[in-house]
């Protein structure tokens, strides 16, 4: 019961002949966050998540999911709701079909949570012939209707107009509330979990670039712009993430520990966009960022 | 019962532009002592936003003294804001519409004023917390 | 489970039911002749325990008069291979192929738990239709069974025990072929392969020594088989024990014929015998149960490695 909803220590994986996926990962999640889990294509956020969903072993480290190995411990899945990319279901099958095939393989069912994400769906339809919205939701339903306690969606966004996407995460957010799961989503669209998650883990190239509460992360980071000038160090600033340069101007994305006294300097807010978009950038170092003082990493 | 609504764009955290709406609502008399606020769950279907983030505002209202939540019946408004506020509205609105002919006449456009109010408003608050 | 593999394969277990029923319409419309020959010219009296006089022309008579059908039955060989391809291969196979076990494998139970309860309930099913078809076979050439044995190769794989084996070996086959190839389409084509290279190896090397084959010296001329059992080798060897070879026969042949004396006497007066090695037919059961314990083996040994196989595969 006390166990983490997910611990990652030294994970690695590596697909046959291939890089590396995912490389010497230590990460936590704690219990009731929404967390979003962020990057660009192939930065190893579906490997993550099918690690997690006993659906790949990895090939250095280990990955526990309350406490317990996903794989050695199938048990551990009926708590687990996880919706893969592309929602994959069986197209023949109809909606009611899919989810008897829910109640049966789940032993901790609840028809009322699945049903509610399902108003103006046919029973009776085929799921080849739903759109893509109506897929997205019913791969939620399904994996909501097992009451789990972690809840794991790769790219659900993916597809989806904004109609359907809003929509979505409405009835995420609300069965969240329902069932005070944790949840971990990745998306490559920051618009799209932006509004809801309370930590965020930035991955890039199988490695973790950034993790952190998402508030104490934009809290600590500002947006410096003022004229070009060798750079010397700025009371305020712990440490500077990102310098752009064009024309008499420099701009620099910086950790603070203070208020910035020169007046030389404006200082705006950074957008949780350009926080990421930062971090990820190639020019940063290829270790994974922990720094020391400020409080990246939460505690239950 | 207040509706919330959400400006993603604005920089503000969420919870700040809850507790925000219930305070103006408070203020402007749409919303009195003993009115329920909607459910966390009803927040959160409808606006889609974090239920930690929602549950934190009422927590910050009822920290305030605005609000109580009663077990399992809902969150309730437990005083409301001075009304005396509202006269000064009245005063600073129409100071503000003098201000804001000034400033189309001085050739701003919408986005300028903006820009110039939101920095404005800023670094004054930033100078009465340092 | 047993809902979720019903639902998954019910097309399966209509098909199979169509193919019963069609098989067994034709089998019934093609034996109505059959029986009418076999009753008309009293064959039931020209088994091989006590032939009388005139059957050596009715029997071989009868059977070429038929023997397209019989032939024709011989594809019935094919139908445990079915199992194998269109129910074996798919039920792994498809689902990663489609990448529904993203789906299938992260419910609440385990793969494991998910590969036995489907092959089991598969297998269950597999061995009643296969039961079924094998019954229909007996049924169908029980005349031919009556007249020329069952124990040799052109009823033994298509009767019996075994037909229901070789089902299960093949459904088997096609679960683990799955698993390994991970498409259905080479899975199909791995379990044809395999299916037909084993039954084949079985069949021509193993099957013949079940139990130790007995011999008889033939004094008659030719090869003439035993009617009912099955004969494996036919040996010419000299008055010494030796093979004779087939030069050394056809000199022989030769030399009789110049010297205008019957070949088979010239044989036998050399001292030269045919040695028969063959099964009886009395065996069938005995083999039915050698060959079918073997296949169900092996069955059970792809199934235990397919579950071994299935927690460790890195999809």
């Amino acid at each position: 019961m006390s166990a983490p909803p997910l611990v990652a220590q030294g994970l690695g994986k590596r697909f046959r002949r291939r890089d590396w996926a995912l490389r010497d990962l230590m990460l936590t999640i704690p219990k009731g966050g929404i967390v979003g889990l962020a990057g660009p294509n192939a930065a190893g956020k579906s490997t993550l998540l099918s690690l997690a969903a006993g659906l790949l072993a990895p090939s250095e480290g280990s990955i526990e999911v309350f406490g317990r190995n996903p794989l050695q411990a199938p048990e551990v899945l009926a708590e687990v709701g996880y919706v893969a990319q592309g929602a994959p279901l069986y197209r023949s099958f109809r909606v009611a079909d899919t989810l008897e095939y829910a109640r049966r393989t789940n032993p901790r069912w609840d028809t009322e949570i699945a049903i509610e994400l399902l108003t103006h769906i046919d029973s009776r339809a085929k799921v080849g012939a739903l759109s893509a919205g109506e897929r997205a939701r019913l791969a939620l339903a399904l994996a909501l209707g097992k009451r789990p306690r972690l809840v794991l969606l790769d790219e659900p966004f993916a597809s989806l107009d904004p109609l359907a996407g809003r929509e979505l995460l409405q009835l995420l957010m609300d069965g969240v509330a329902e069932l005070g799961a944790t949840v971990i989503v990745a998306s490559h669209v920051v618009a799209d979990i932006q509004r809801v998650c309370d930590h965020i883990v930035l991955l890039s190239s199988g490695c973790v670039r950034l993790e952190g509460d998402v508030e104490e992360l934009l809290d600590s980071h500002r947006l410096l712009t003022g004229p070009r000038r060798p750079l010397g160090s700025i009371r305020g600033v712990r440490e500077i993430v990102r310098e752009r340069y064009s024309g008499r101007q420099q701009t620099l994305l910086a950790i603070t520990d203070g208020p910035i006294a020169d007046p030389s300097w404006t200082v705006d807010p950074v957008s949780l966009e350009e926080l990421l978009l930062a971090y990820m950038a190639p020019e940063r170092l290829p270790t994974p960022r922990r720094a020391e003082g400020i409080p990246l990493r939460w505690h239950g | 019962m207040i509706e919330f609504h959400l400006d993603s764009q604005s920089g503000v955290a969420t919870y700040l532009q809850i507790v925000r709406q219930v305070k103006d609502a408070l203020r402007l008399g749409t919303l009195d002592v003993g009115d329920q606020l909607p459910t966390v769950r009803e927040v959160v279907a409808d606006l889609a936003v974090n239920p930690n983030t929602v549950a934190k505002a009422y927590r910050e209202l009822e920290h305030e003294g605005l609000v109580v939540a009663r077990q399992g019946r809902g969150t309730f408004i437990a005083r409301t804001l001075a009304p005396a506020s509202l006269q000064h509205h009245e005063e600073l609105r129409e100071e503000l519409e003098r201000w804001l002919a000034l400033a189309r006449r001085a050739g701003l456009d919408e986005e300028s004023i903006r820009a110039l109010v939101s920095t404005t408003l800023r670094e004054s608050l930033a100078r009465r917390v340092a | 489970m047993a809902w979720v593999t019903w639902r998954q394969h019910r097309a399966h277990a209509f098909g199979a039911l169509g193919l019963l029923v069609a098989l067994a319409v034709a089998a019934v419309l093609t034996h109505l002749p059959i029986a009418s020959a076999f009753g008309h010219d009293s064959l039931s009296a020209c088994l091989p325990s006590a032939p009388r006089t005139g059957c050596d022309i009715i029997v071989p008579h009868f059977e070429s008069e038929f023997s397209g059908l019989v032939t024709a039955t011989r594809v019935m060989a094919v139908l445990p291979l079915l199992a194998g391809l269109f129910v074996g291969a798919p039920l792994i196979a498809r689902e990663l192929e489609f990448g529904t076990y993203r789906f299938a494998w992260t419910q609440g139970v385990s793969r494991r738990h998910w590969l036995l309860s489907k092959t089991a309930l598969l297998a269950v099913g597999t061995l009643v239709a296969a039961g079924a078809a094998s019954l229909l076979v007996m049924w169908w050439r029980s005349p031919f069974d009556q007249l020329e044995g069952r124990i040799g190769p052109s009823g033994f794989d298509i009767e019996g025990i075994v037909v229901p084996a070789y089902a299960l070996f093949a459904l088997a086959l096609g679960v683990l072929a799955g698993l390994v190839f991970r498409r259905t389409v080479a899975a199909m084509t791995a379990t044809l392969v395999a299916f037909g290279a084993t039954r084949a190896l079985v069949a021509d090397f193993v099957r013949p020594h079940f139990v130790a084959p007995l011999h008889r010296v033939i004094a008659a001329p030719s090869t003439s088989a035993v009617p009912g059992d099955w004969v494996l080798s036919n040996t010419l060897v000299n008055a010494g024990g030796q093979r004779v070879t087939a030069g050394n026969e056809e000199l022989a042949v030769l030399h009789a014929q110049q010297a205008g004396i019957d070949p088979h006497t010239y044989i036998l007066t050399l001292g030269w015998k045919r040695i028969v090695s063959y099964q009886p037919a009395g065996r069938f059961w005995t083999f039915q149960l050698f060959e079918a314990g073997l296949f169900v083996a092996l069955a059970v040994a792809l199934i235990l490695v397919t579950l071994w196989l299935v927690r460790r595969t890195p999809v």
